[in-house]
């Protein structure tokens, strides 16, 4: 085996004309300066999604040791950060797509299989495990994920991606170009198929997927200015019903503009929209959204303060049963106020005070201040520490979802809160490694309980604020660059739940409060260049048994890239997952829960 | 299926044998970007006032965040510009940046790219940004393109500091700033 790289000497014989010529490998991660950042943050870059033959984003997401990925049929996965994984339980992560927020408020969830951003056009997914701080918008309880396409002047030129596999395939196409002489556009489509996943702990269920995604984003820059226009529409079909699955569109404008040499301000606003339609249940939402952010430096103090305003309008109809929505159709706000602090008290030590005032339709104001204190005595070592209070909003379904003379609305419903006591160390021990280990502990109050309740002799069932208690854990990672042609990343994450009713209350489906969550999660991944042009990446993780009942066992599984650049222009590569069992399960979800199973593709993709 | 793959195989296999190995190697992206730095300097013309006197050293300045480490020292010992040596100075603010004549400007978390290009302002230095840094650019922002380091460039903007950039080096733009 053989280093993949020119060495440096070589490039120095070169002319310039010769230099704007080759091909490079992108930077990776290990080449980037410690991030100061004080909180679990995970980063997913693009180039990893691409070397490890992913297809979807959530797939991309079980690159993050702290993360919790659990695969619920063909195209649903249930995600969450430091537990209550589940469908009905994963309500406590925030996600957005360039600073578009893609968790509703319908049923506080997001819907994985809703969204297809060509994922060669992926920046970075920063995964953060803990609250999200005061920077980010409602709901980062338990986590945030932040997935940022490429400014258009990083995507110019064409990109063709096809994969074919006897269980899925996608098709991809990008055209860039520079529009102006300060501006440039992509403009891109793609396309998924999936085939249904065999019967698992779930009802039998058609979950075949597929669908396509188009949309373009536009950027403009000038000395001060900075301008992006963006646009995606989808449509997804199941095949459930005929009919079924969902489509949509969003927009969003962004101006960041830098006023002084220590000042800048931002301003985005956006609007989205889907609808979706599953087993005679159909729901859409609209959301529109505005935000602005003011930054400035002043001596040894950087702030940042801003505000926001959301507004979403669902609508909820069921033909399938007695559950509904009331009203069906709703309009909800969420107000919010921020300011953060980052002062560096000395050239190692940075406190960072933060307050959030949030005030949402169902849930009166609400006060979410941080504290960090990060501790950094050279360029290869942090310590950091944090205390947060987050809390959950109530979603339609928590307060307003009732079914007659059996579940009874509950207009008392009120946030989940958490407080939660973080500290970890981020560290690059040597030139070629990396490493990170974070503890936890977070303490719950109000979190939701379905409980019976009897009103003129009648039985009812009452969504209420029941549990309180905590979780604990550690999740860790590191990286080390074993040899020019071999790169290692092994992570963990742990977890611990002590979380009690309160006083007389009684949950009567805790699975659907307290989540499904393993206690452990490894994951390890190799990067191998095995020769000057072909590259072997393999991930593998192993997960341990959910014991709430209906248990599923723990599991180990693997997948994989083995890709071959076959001139300037053309990669081939042969791709898959789960590749260790032809089928496990993942998610005990008693109604959906299929089972995963092996899948191997082959693909190729052209730029130029 | 199995023949499928086994056919994908046997057609990667059979294009590795007829490529020649030498043909496309790869450089890191990094690398590149370093090798990139001190070549400008040679197809830029600055106001006498801000060229090195005598034996002076073109000087190199990173300013903020520094994605390069050692390579960039290697690339500047292997260039030279009209007999003059180029050496490489790193600093974390825009306060020194009178002794540069390219100053690669990386952002850093409490100093972002836009508001230490906004300190430089109309002074006679090559502004060099990098739009994994964010959206912001100098007068030369590089960019990847096709798997490959290219770079825009805001020829107004260098016009108005007095610094005249070569067609040689507009040439290899993806774009120009007029």
């Amino acid at each position: 085996m053989q280093p993949a790289s020119l060495p440096q000497d070589d490039l120095a014989d070169l002319s310039i004309e010769e230099l704007a010529q080759i091909q490079v490998r992108s930077a990776s991660k290990r080449d980037e300066p410690l991030s100061a950042a004080a909180a679990a943050l995970y980063v997913i870059t693009g180039e990893e999604i691409e070397s490890n033959g992913i297809t979807s984003l959530p797939e991309a997401l079980r690159l993050a040791p702290n993360l919790s990925v659990q695969q619920v049929d063909a195209s649903q996965y249930s995600i969450s950060a430091r537990g209550f994984n589940g469908i009905q339980a994963g309500n406590k992560v925030l996600a957005m797509i360039d600073g578009r927020s893609i968790y509703t408020p319908l049923g506080s969830t997001v819907f994985w299989n809703q969204w297809w951003p060509l994922l060669e056009d992926i920046q970075q997914i920063e995964v953060i495990s803990g609250p999200g701080g005061t920077l980010y918008g409602p709901n980062a309880v338990n986590g945030v994920i932040n997935v940022t396409t490429k400014d258009a002047q990083e995507t110019l030129g064409t990109l063709v991606r096809g994969t074919a596999g006897p269980l899925e395939g996608t098709a991809a196409i990008r055209h860039g170009f520079t529009l102006g002489d300060s501006g440039a556009v992509r403009v891109y489509a793609n396309w998924h198929d999936a085939e249904g996943l065999p019967t698992g702990i779930g009802d039998p269920v058609r979950d075949a997927y597929r669908g396509w995604q188009a949309g373009f984003r536009s950027d403009f820059v000038t000395d001060s200015d900075h301008f992006t226009l963006q646009a995606d529409i989808f449509r997804n079909n199941a095949e459930t019903l005929p009919g079924d699955g969902a489509r949509g569109h969003n927009m969003l404008a962004r101006w960041s503009r830098t006023l002084s040499p220590t000042s800048s301000f931002q301003l985005q606003t956006y609007y989205d929209w889907f609808k979706r339609d599953v087993l005679l249940v159909d729901d859409s939402v609209s959301t529109m959204d505005a935000e602005g952010q003011f930054n400035a430096t002043v001596g040894p103090h950087v702030i940042v303060a801003g505000a926001g305003v959301r507004t979403t309008r669902d609508r909820f109809v069921n033909e399938q049963n007695f559950f509904q929505l009331n009203p069906s159709s709703r309009r909800l706000w969420v107000y919010n106020g921020f300011v953060q602090d980052h002062f560096r008290m000395t050239d190692e030590l940075a406190l960072t005070l933060g307050v959030k005032i949030e005030r949402s339709t169902f849930s009166g104001w609400q006060v979410l201040p941080n504290a960090r204190l990060s501790w950094q005595p050279n360029d290869r070592n942090l310590l950091w520490a944090a205390v947060s209070r987050a809390v959950r909003t109530p979603s339609r379904i928590d307060r307003q979802l009732e079914a007659s003379a059996f579940l009874a609305a509950a207009p008392d419903f009120d946030s989940e809160k958490l407080i939660a006591v973080e500290a970890g160390y981020r560290g690059q021990p040597s030139d070629t490694t990396s490493l990170s280990i974070n503890g936890f502990v977070n303490f719950y109050d109000d979190l939701r309980t379905t409980e019976l309740f009897f009103e003129d002799g009648h039985p009812f069932f009452q969504l209420r604020n029941g549990y309180k208690g905590k979780t604990y854990g550690i999740d860790g990672w590191g990286s080390a660059q074993m040899t020019p042609w071999w790169r290692l990343q092994l992570g963990f994450s742990t977890l611990w739940k002590d979380i009690d009713e309160k006083g007389e209350h009684v949950d009567l489906v805790p699975r659907n409060s307290l989540g499904n969550d393993p206690h452990w999660k490894i994951i390890a991944r190799s990067d191998f260049e095995v020769a000057p042009r072909v590259q072997l990446s393999i991930n593998g993780r192993a997960v341990g048994d959910i014991e709430q009942d209906p248990e599923v066992g723990s599991y180990v599984e693997a997948g994989g890239q083995l890709s071959y650049q076959l001139d300037e222009d053309v990669e081939l590569f042969l791709a898959g997952r789960n590749l260790l069992h032809r089928t496990h399960a993942e998610s005990n979800d008693p109604d959906a829960g299929q089972l995963a199973r092996r899948s191997i593709y082959a693909g190729a993709r052209a730029r130029f | 299926m199995r023949r499928g793959l086994s056919l994908v195989l046997a057609l990667i296999a059979a294009a590795a044998a007829f490529v020649p190995s030498s043909a496309l190697a790869q450089a890191s992206e990094t690398a590149v970007k370093a090798a990139f730095l001190p070549r400008f300097a040679r197809y830029v013309t600055w106001p006498a006032a801000a060229v090195p006197k005598n034996d002076d050293p073109f000087v190199l300045c990173v300013i903020g965040d520094d994605p390069f480490g050692g390579a960039l020292d290697q690339a500047a010992r292997s260039q030279s510009i009209d007999g003059k040596r180029i050496i490489v100075r790193r600093m974390g603010t825009a306060a020194g940046v009178d002794g540069c004549q390219v100053a690669f400007v990386g952002g850093t978390p409490s100093q972002p790219v836009g508001q230490l290009l906004a300190a430089i302002g109309r002074k006679p230095v090559l502004t060099v940004t990098d739009a994994r840094g964010g959206g912001q650019r100098g007068l030369i922002h590089f960019s990847i393109v096709g798997g490959r380091v290219r770079f825009f460039i805001d020829q107004a903007g260098a016009e108005r500091r007095g610094l005249t950039i070569s067609s040689r080096l507009l040439a290899l733009a993806v774009g120009v700033r007029q």
